[in-house]
């Protein structure tokens, strides 16, 4: 793989060049240290300094709600204006992971286009970055990342080392041409190599992935889902923030004034209680608990027994979001059987409901 | 047992194909049948499926559902499926007439693992609207009759008004080529001849069966199951000989949308059709 | 498949009125509404109102006096489909939040002393489905323009409206607001319909509930988080009652246990 050296500032010059072709999309801070990608007009916006955004990047290529097709008497018209040429910067290893599964995901037998073209278009810069006490990639081996990117930025002091993944990525280097060093010295070595052998100690947590369809298989039966029901508030968060959740709910919209229909989508989560009903009124998952079953069923047990890795990427995402502490970090420790009670003891030992 | 891509649109496997309701007639109170036919001529042809398999239909305004074909392949170019009025869509379908238009897409699902069967013995146990999926499979083997050995019909209703195919399953009685065995629960009409009970007490009438050479398949209401597959152990049927095909709720019938999971099996692309072996690996099932 | 146009009638029980306001908001659509549907009675929007028999009536409000309900009675021996629209008409509103009778009664000598009424006899507010068998409901305080038209333009088709029961934070998700019950903030999100698209939480306000209740919320695990969160018992369970009409019964049953 190619390597070439950036100084720092010509990075915005750099992304500057690239934005003329395309829509600029990076980070932002939009509450107190929370993030989120957004479209960039104003490149003193962008925070690198950032940890995780809310959403993943899956927002970019299925957004929330889109319409699919137009559906009218005389026919379908496909409706593909969520695509659009985007430059993706900013973005994390766990996320282009997130990507590489999701990417897995939608063109496994069918190809999702409304996916698959937005992918397309969109140029993937990731980014570097530091772990705080919610990130799990180390346990998930997704803190590091080789494929899934057209450039990579890893950040040294005063330049970024650029690691070229794609023949696009390449291409977009040729754009400015001046600006990137291919001579990289011994000395950047160094400081690279101490900077992540410093990065791999920062990380606080430490989950056994491998450990966990054998533990999601035993412990099926066992109370602790009860429990976690109870303390669900089946608010769907955690799949709306997980960047490998990919389930959605369609849509017949009717148009007023002619006889025709938007067919919308939008992002479902198997946590909501609607997710399992069908038509007749029927839901065969009326339990909180046996929908967090699922959920960590896919997360924890069917990607790692298919594919030898977990379907977690371990951004921590669900870790910041869920408001009690249900997330992937407090179920792996319950499901070792540490910690049961502490995670959920604010609820009264007597609630069964 | 992933299922591969088929179907009919290729660059957009959401997008439905116009089709024309050809023939609707109400096959009991609350289940019709439709025939339809794709109205772009090459893509009535080239619509290739399996016994088994699946179809998403859509009716503009309403929404779209998943509904199993019950015609054969060895009989291109119409399809058909019986409907049951359940929820929106249904109830859209049912207020359609002949010449109305409908969107097709598919087809999807694996269907019945066709070639295995070939040469075997084969016993279909249909309650219900079970037969709405299984007729694919029995029609399949009547006309592809010398790719199978004994072919064995049992089929069961509550009453004889509910039974879907009526009088098609009475004309199959005058084959020689086929053991039909039809029952309803109760007979209020005074006027049925055939055998009285639940689709159980007919399999008395399966004389000789060689276990390891035949396959049954079952579908019917979740009640059924049950006490049906007891008397298919007991006949020492292996259990991944036993085929049943589940239904559940779908949006997209392509394995994106994540409806139709059961654990982590999606019924619309890993079935709808499963051994019995592999159901009772279902977890949630149980 | 042409038929004679829907014949609809819109009426208002004891409420604020909103909800019918939101429906004579709708400017851009109104032309098409009233095109596609024979408007019977809407007494907001117009004079000549026919009480025949009706394909739907909407109905906002929740029933408070006996003149509702004689007015609900009416309407639905006129109507085919009765659907109630709001949240005073699915819960009974803030004015249905005294769900006992008892305390109802010591309420109303409160704030109307001995007096007298002489139009009609108010009676304890109670949702619609208190007195009459409703087919579909609506939420919202007051409805969304979005759902309604939706809910109308399916209804016109012969198709039932889309029953998407979410709580408030998919949508607030969607909108990639930050969690404000994470931050230590009296949210009621989890445990209120959405529809709304978050818009209180979009602007960095708590949600109050006021859609109602939304099916499944978990109510007791919310209520120990906020006692967690340091919220005193009292506040919690009146934030909780504001929107929640006579739903609230159910609920306090749940948290006494």
């Amino acid at each position: 793989m190619k390597i070439v050296k950036l100084k720092k500032e010509n990075l915005f010059p750099f992304l500057e060049s690239l934005s003329k072709e395309a829509d600029l999309w990076a980070p932002v801070q939009k509450y107190e240290n929370k993030h989120s990608f957004q479209l960039i007009k104003d490149f003193s916006q962008i925070d690198l300094k950032y940890t995780r955004t809310i959403l993943p990047p899956k927002k970019l290529f299925l957004p929330p709600t889109f319409n699919m097709f137009l559906a009218t008497e005389q026919g379908y018209e496909e409706d593909f204006s969520h695509v659009t040429k985007k430059i993706l910067f900013g973005i994390h290893p766990c996320d282009i992971h997130g990507l590489l599964i999701l990417d897995r995901f939608f063109q496994h037998v069918f190809d999702d286009p409304y996916y698959s073209k937005a992918r397309q278009n969109t140029l993937i810069l990731g980014h570097s970055c530091w772990p705080d006490e919610n990130c799990m990639c180390k346990s998930t081996n997704t803190h590091i990342i080789e494929e899934g990117y057209d450039l990579f930025f890893s950040e040294l002091e005063t330049a970024y080392l650029v690691w070229i993944g794609s023949s696009e990525g390449d291409d977009c280097i040729r754009i400015k041409p001046g600006i990137f060093d291919e001579d990289i010295t011994d000395e950047d070595i160094q400081i690279y190599i101490k900077w992540h052998n410093e990065r791999d100690k920062a990380f606080q947590v430490d989950i056994n992935f491998i450990a966990m369809p054998d533990l999601m298989e035993l412990k099926y039966e066992n109370p602790l889902w009860e429990k976690l029901g109870d303390a669900c508030l089946a608010c769907g968060s955690c799949s709306n923030v997980c960047p490998t959740c990919n389930c959605y709910n369609v849509l017949d919209k009717p148009l007023l004034n002619k006889y025709a229909s938007e067919i919308g989508r939008c992002w479902d989560a198997c946590t909501l209680e609607s997710y399992s009903e069908v038509a007749g009124g029927e839901n065969f998952r009326e339990k909180r608990a046996q929908r967090l079953k699922l959920w960590y069923t896919h997360k924890l047990q069917a990607y790692i027994s298919k594919y030898g890795k977990p379907a977690c990427v371990g951004c921590g995402r669900c870790a910041s979001t869920c408001p009690v502490d249900i997330n992937v970090q407090t179920v792996a420790k319950a499901l070792e059987g540490k910690d049961m009670d502490t995670f959920w003891n604010r609820l009264s030992k007597e609630v069964t409901k | 047992m992933n299922g591969e891509n088929k179907c009919i649109n290729q660059t957009n496997p959401y997008l439905p194909e116009a089709a024309r309701i050809v023939r609707t007639y109400p096959l009991t109170e609350d289940v019709k049948y439709f025939q339809v036919r794709l109205v772009d001529m090459e893509k009535a042809i080239s619509f290739k499926y399996s016994p088994g398999q699946f179809a998403m239909i859509s009716v503009l305004g309403a929404g779209e559902a998943p509904f199993s074909i019950s015609s054969t392949p060895s009989r291109p170019s119409l399809l058909e499926f019986c409907i049951r009025k359940a929820g929106t869509v249904t109830n859209a379908i049912f207020k359609l007439k002949e010449n109305d238009h409908i969107g097709i897409r598919g087809p999807y699902g694996n269907g019945f693992p066709i070639e295995s069967m070939h040469g075997k013995d084969i016993i279909i146990v249909m309650g219900g609207l079970g037969a709405a999926p299984l007729r694919s499979v029995l029609l399949y083997c009547l006309d592809n009759r010398d790719l199978f050995g004994r072919v064995a019909l049992l089929h069961g209703a509550k009453r004889p008004a509910e039974m879907i195919f009526r009088e098609e399953f009475f004309a199959l009685k005058e084959r020689k080529d086929l053991e039909c065995y039809l029952t309803v629960d109760a007979d209020d009409t005074g006027k049925w001849k055939e055998n009285i009970g639940v689709v159980t007490t007919l399999f008395p009438q399966l004389k000789d069966i060689n276990p390891s050479k035949t396959f049954a398949i079952v579908c019917g209401p979740p009640v059924m199951y049950k006490f049906v597959l007891k008397e298919l152990i007991k006949l020492n049927i292996p259990k991944n000989q036993i085929l049943m095909t589940l239904e559940r709720r779908m949006k997209c019938g392509v394995g994106k949308c994540g409806h139709c999971a059961i654990d982590y099996i999606y019924t619309c692309i890993d079935g709808p059709v499963f051994t019995y072996w592999d159901v009772i690996h279902m977890k949630e099932l149980i | 498949m042409k038929k004679d146009k829907l014949k609809i009638g819109i009426y208002e029980l004891t409420g604020c009125a909103g909800c019918a306001l939101l429906i004579l908001d709708c400017e851009n659509e109104l032309v098409d509404i009233f095109q596609a549907a024979d408007i019977q009675s809407f007494l907001m929007a117009k004079s000549d109102n026919i009480d025949g028999e009706l394909d739907i009536a909407l109905v906002e409000g929740s029933v408070s006096t006996e003149k509702d309900i004689e007015e609900l009675m009416d309407i639905r021996k006129r109507a085919e489909i009765v659907v109630a629209i709001g949240l005073c008409s699915m819960v009974g509103g803030i004015q249905g939040r005294f769900c006992d009778e008892k305390e109802w009664k010591e309420n109303f000598k409160k704030v109307y002393g001995d007096i007298e009424m002489t139009h009609t006899k108010p009676v304890q507010s109670k949702p619609i489905d208190a007195y009459i068998k409703v087919d579909y409901y609506l939420p919202g305080c007051p409805i969304g323009k979005e759902q309604f038209l939706n809910f109308f333009t399916r209804m016109l088709r012969g198709n039932p409206p889309e029953r998407y029961p979410q709580p408030v934070c998919v949508e607030c998700k969607y909108n990639e607001n930050d969690c404000l019950l994470k931050k230590g903030i009296l949210c009621l999100g989890p445990l209120t319909s959405g529809g709304c698209g978050a818009i209180c939480i979009n602007h960095n306000l708590p949600c109050v509930g006021c859609w109602g209740p939304v099916e499944g919320g978990n109510w007791i695990s919310e209520y120990y988080l906020l006692k967690e969160k340091g919220f005193d018992d009292e506040l919690i369970k009146n934030k909780m009652a504001n929107f929640s009409g006579t739903k609230i019964a159910e609920v306090s049953e749940q948290l006494r246990k």
